[in-house]
């Protein structure tokens, strides 16, 4: 009987271990982010589920806007975007480990670096890490890092270069108008 | 010959043709139930007409709360899709922003590099 139990256990976990996965979870915060977002004199956190996506999504593709319904047809797919911005008041407000400890917490064995460049003058940081899964991309992560402000953007689902460049296009488009994050090109 | 039995059976019929008092109350709970019947509407004793209004008017509430239920439920995703729909906004921009800055930091390296 005990062992009809075991094969039982076993059998449930093999079955539930691959639905698991197939559905690409957001991280939980990272512990240092508190801090981070307690000396920081900006913060903006946004994490979107996949249901939240499909909702905007569908008021994206209501939209008799060309550059929204090509947004729609991006973020459709997505599984989730998990998205942090710190800006803060004035330099030396975070450390070099606390960056270093961002960076392991996102760079699992699953990620694998395409960019990661460093300025020592300035301690500036570019870091993008792309998730592979059979040969296809299924993730991004940017963690950005300049003397005020830090940006962490992951986002879970099939994204490439290719959706980068569609990326920057639609956020040089008018469909940015209304969000109150200041602008690349905007002093800071 | 034996009577007895027959005469039972006649005592049995005169019990039961005799004549009891009814019970105080009978008239009055009578009455009442009588007055109770008629005040009841009955569905069937109403005009056609008025049927057919009162069915109207049940089945317009019926789908007046219905449609307010739905309508309320699309009002309510319509707000979370905006909210949603501001948040990807956002976090396109935070990206966009992230990418630019280091595009420019690799221009800016490459420069110093070619210097």
């Amino acid at each position: 009987m005990k062992s009809w139990i075991v094969a039982f256990v076993f059998a449930a976990a093999a079955l539930a271990v691959p639905a698991l996965a197939q559905t690409a979870q957001l991280p939980a915060p990272p512990p240092v982010e508190k801090d981070l977002a307690a000396r920081a004199s900006s913060v903006d956190e946004i994490t979107l589920s996949k249901n939240m996506l499909a909702a905007a999504a569908a008021l994206f593709m209501n939209s008799k806007d060309k550059d929204e319904a090509a947004t729609s047809q991006l973020v459709e797919r997505l599984d989730g975007i998990y998205v942090r911005d710190y800006e803060f008041a004035k330099e030396g407000q975070f450390s070099i480990e606390q960056i270093e400890q961002l960076r392991k917490y996102f760079e699992t064995s699953d990620w694998t670096p395409i960019v990661r460049d460093r300025d020592r003058k300035t301690g500036e940081s570019s870091d993008i890490m792309v998730k592979m899964v059979n040969g296809k991309s299924s993730g991004l992560f940017i963690l950005d890092v300049e003397p005020k402000e830090i940006s962490i953007v992951l986002i879970l689902g099939p994204v490439g270069m290719e959706e980068l460049g569609k990326l920057k296009e639609l956020a040089f488009l008018g469909i940015m108008e209304g969000t109150h994050h200041t602008g690349p090109d905007n002093s800071k | 010959m034996e009577f007895e039995p027959m005469e039972d059976f006649d005592q049995k019929l005169k019990r039961s043709f005799e004549r009891w008092p009814a019970p105080p109350d009978l008239k009055r709970r009578l009455m009442e139930n009588r007055r109770r019947r008629k005040e009841r509407p009955q569905w069937f004793a109403l005009p056609f007409a008025v049927r057919v209004a009162v069915s109207l008017c049940l089945l317009a509430g019926v789908l007046a709360a219905l449609y307010g239920g739905i309508a309320a439920n699309q009002a309510e995703q319509r707000r979370k899709g905006e909210e949603a729909r501001q948040q990807v906004l956002l976090a396109l921009r935070i990206t966009n922003h992230a990418l630019d800055h280091m595009n420019r930091q690799l221009a800016a390296h490459n420069r110093a590099h070619q210097e």
